[in-house]
């Protein structure tokens, strides 16, 4: 047979397979729950721009935003930015202002005049029924032309507009000294609801409650301004503002809300159905791999390679897995490849009995002994007409004990020994069981989906399992 | 056996460079600042045989360290803790009532699970093919296959956080700490019970599936048998039917699975007790990771290694005892 004619031949066979794969119910339903997950698995980077453990979205324990559909939008706000920037002067001062982005966020503000006072200011449209639970701002202020003793003093001020009258909410300078000559180090400052200097100066301190709760407390308009007292000399100031803004986040969030940090959980789950994939996977070829090898030498080699091999692998059998996986990780280190080796390296044991089964009953089938005849070799035998034969139950296998490994990686992660530089469903679980399980602080947005992910996925692959068993087991075939 | 999972245990601890590390690590986090005790400690643990006036340490060869374990392991003296420091391991176990908790919490859910698995499962193969039957199969196969720490977590969030009825662990209320809280002993059962209950109905709801789905199928294939449909015709009552003749004939299987499911129990118990800070040994084995504590974890394995091959035995020996027809050389 010609490559050309046997290319078609191969394709035909697997679309065959496919076709009986998928007429199967149960393996169609794991089939499609896998395809499902490995999407997400796959697609992570797409289906949300954040970093699963270091972008801060939204405030902390926020539940899902689709939660507001079931309960009406009484009491919950959501993540809003302001926008907009005007500038304003006084007394004597005229500006030019140049955007040095387009969004208006950064600027330099040519000031004709001394003494003066310049207000940089952002409007919102507040139209949520809650409040906002924190808010986040930020902004860079660099006048190169200020020293000591002609400094830039800054202050932030918070209004609402209400029927016409302007009310001023809290008046906050987060500049200490004044801005001086300062670059290169030219002075951030962070606006932050929960800064304890914001709440003393916005007279909040003994009431307990947060200043974004009592600032933006009903919707409406408000406004944002930063206000620059400029100094007597010189007569033209250059000012230049970067990055000015300031988020309010809501107390609802995306689609699986926001842990203890403030991270997206989506994310997280879909970063962390990545990892257990490759857990999956990688550990489970391991064991296949070495269940293979030490099924066939057993099976076929018999004798005292046997009797070793099978001792070996019943003590190993009897040894509670769990305890011995944990005081290897624990030894070992925990790293996301230590524990997919250990996974691995522990997971043959039932897989190569039930090849070593498989090869007693081929070796001594015919179509052996003619190869034997005919001059083959152990390893020629055991690759080509063994290993041919075994190959079915290798597949189911594989399916079969996915799910022993993710729960594996699961249970560690869960017990702390995880790795900790990546997500994945148990260090979530760990974590979320970590910020609030004695507290009261167990959040089901954060505990449900990855414990729900864990179970479907172990499902998917006992489903694609025992569909792909029906097919390959003519016995358990049902008859048409 | 129990020799196999002995020389697991030390070259695991002993071999690998965890245990020389963890007292290295100890001392520069600053756990142990006491030099005699870190001396007290490598001395132990066989690093060292002794030390030189210089305070250099005088190593032991492997064999010297292997017998000394070995002998450790088999009279049951683990050696000390390293947090807290110099703390027998043994004393630790006892007194302080970890094994007692475990044992409790594991007695608890073993015969919980085992009763309501069979009893269902007798009631689901009666009812073949009926909602009771597919019913209950498919409920144990989804708490079968729910991991025990989602469960925990679960439990937690709906029973102690939103219904309050439970709280969220420890083995007793936990001002009782403070002399003179402690209640009389019968004030006692019920605070206890209160918070027995939450892992012992995890661990129930992960074992009885098992249990249920195996009663079903083995009573399935007993209840086919003819001496049913003798029974029957003798007029017996259904309940001396199926529990007198089918479940004492399908019992075999059902007593070995219990047996031998003790194994996953133990292992479903280490996640458990750490959910609901049940202070026992698995519990303990959680702990002793935070600290590096390998003494601690060497000895927790071997005694959860020796109760899993107690555990075989037992079956073996109960399967002798049900069916007289096995005999043992």
């Amino acid at each position: 047979m010609s490559k050309n004619s046997r290319v078609p031949l191969r394709l035909l066979r697997f679309k065959r397979f496919m076709f009986t794969l998928l007429g199967n119910r149960m393996a169609l339903t794991g089939f499609i729950l896998l395809i499902l997950f490995s999407g997400l698995a796959l697609s992570a980077p797409f289906l949300t721009p954040y970093h699963p453990q270091g972008t801060v979205v939204s405030a902390t324990f926020d539940p899902p935003t689709w939660l507001t559909y079931f309960t009406g939008s009484a009491g919950w706000s959501r993540n809003i930015a302001f926008s907009g920037v005007a500038v304003n002067e006084s007394s004597g001062t005229s500006v030019t202002v140049t955007a040095l982005r387009s969004d208006g966020a950064d600027f330099t503000a040519t000031t004709g005049g001394r003494n003066g006072t310049v207000t940089i200011y952002e409007t919102l449209n507040y139209p949520y029924d809650g409040t906002p639970k924190r808010f986040v701002g930020n902004v860079l202020v660099t006048a190169p032309f200020a020293n000591t003793t002609n400094s830039v003093e800054g202050r932030v001020e918070f209004y609402r507009y209400s029927a016409g009258i302007v009310t001023k909410n809290c008046t906050y300078a987060p500049f200490p000294s004044g801005i001086h000559n300062s670059l290169p180090t030219a002075p951030t400052t962070g606006i932050d609801s929960q800064d304890q200097n914001l709440v003393t100066e916005c007279q909040f301190a003994n009431t307990g409650l947060n200043p974004a709760q009592i600032i933006f407390d009903s919707p409406g308009q408000y406004v944002f301004a930063l206000v620059l007292s400029l100094p007597a000399t010189p007569t033209t100031q250059s000012i230049s503002i970067e990055n000015f803004h300031l988020v309010l986040y809501g107390n609802t969030w995306g689609l699986l809300g926001t842990d203890s940090n403030g991270f997206d959980v989506f994310t997280q789950l879909a970063y962390g159905a990545r990892l257990s994939l490759l857990v999956g996977l990688i550990a489970t070829g391991i064991g296949i791999g070495v269940g293979l090898l030490v099924g066939l030498l057993a099976g076929y080699l018999g004798k005292l390679v046997d009797e070793v091999l099978m001792r070996f692998t019943d003590m190993l059998l009897v040894i509670p897995s769990l305890p011995l996986l944990i005081v290897l990780v624990a030894v070992l280190g925990s790293s996301i490849w230590n524990i997919i080796l250990v996974l691995g390296f522990l997971g043959w044991m039932g897989f190569a009995r039930i090849i070593r089964a498989q090869v007693l009953s081929l070796r001594e089938r015919p179509f052996i002994e003619a190869a034997k005849a005919s001059g083959a070799g152990t390893g020629h035998i055991l690759t080509r007409h063994i290993f041919a034969n075994i190959v079915s139950l290798t597949y189911v296998n594989l399916a079969l004990s996915v799910p022993s490994a993710i729960v594996g990686e699961a249970a560690l992660s869960f017990l702390g020994l995880g790795d900790p530089t990546v997500v994945t469903w148990g260090r979530m679980l760990q974590l979320a069981y970590g910020a609030g399980a004695t507290t009261g602080n167990l959040t089901w947005w954060w505990v449900i989906p990855p414990g729900f992910a864990i179970a479907l996925i172990s499902l998917a692959f006992i489903l694609l399992g025992y569909g792909l068993d029906t097919i390959f087991n003519p016995r358990l075939r049902r008859r048409m | 056996m129990v020799l196999f999972v002995i020389v697991i245990n030390f070259l695991i601890f002993e071999l690998l460079p965890g245990t020389s590390g963890a007292i290295a690590n100890l001392v520069s986090t600053g756990k142990i600042t006491n030099h005699a005790t870190v001396n007290a400690l490598l001395i132990k643990d066989g690093f060292c045989s002794g030390f030189t006036a210089q305070g250099q340490c005088i190593p032991t060869n492997v064999w010297d360290q292997f017998t000394s374990y070995f002998r450790n392991m088999l009279t049951f003296q683990f050696g000390v803790s390293y947090q807290p420091p110099n703390q027998s391991i043994f004393d630790e176990m006892i007194s302080s009532g970890r094994l007692l908790n475990t044992l409790m919490l594991l007695g608890a859910s073993t015969a919980l699970s085992l009763v309501i698995g069979i009893f269902l499962g007798v009631y689901a193969a009666a009812k073949r093919g009926s909602l009771f039957d597919s019913g209950w199969v498919t409920a144990s196969l989804v708490t079968f296959s729910l991991p025990t720490f989602f469960m925990g977590l679960l439990f937690i969030l709906i029973f102690t956080q939103t219904l309050h009825w439970f709280p969220s662990g420890g083995v007793v209320p936990s001002n009782w700490t403070i002399p003179g809280q402690t209640p009389s002993l019968i004030g006692q059962i019920i605070p206890r019970l209160q918070h027995l209950f939450l892992p012992v109905f995890t661990l129930t709801l992960f074992f009885y599936g098992g249990h249920l789905l195996l009663t079903r199928a083995t009573m399935l294939e007993s209840l086919s048998e003819d001496y049913i449909v003798t029974a029957r015709a003798k007029g017996l009552s259904e309940r001396a039917v199926l529990f007198k003749h089918a479940l004492k004939n399908a019992s075999l299987p059902i007593v070995t699975n219990a047996a031998l499911s003790f194994g996953f129990i133990l292992s479903g118990a280490i996640i458990t007790e750490t959910i609901f800070n049940w202070n026992g040994l698995g519990f303990w084995l959680f702990q002793s990771i935070n600290f590096k504590d390998y003494p601690v974890m060497q000895a927790m394995f071997y005694i959860i290694a020796l109760c899993v091959i107690a555990a075989n035995f037992i079956a073996d020996v109960i399967y002798g005892v049900l069916d007289p027809r096995i005999k043992y050389q």
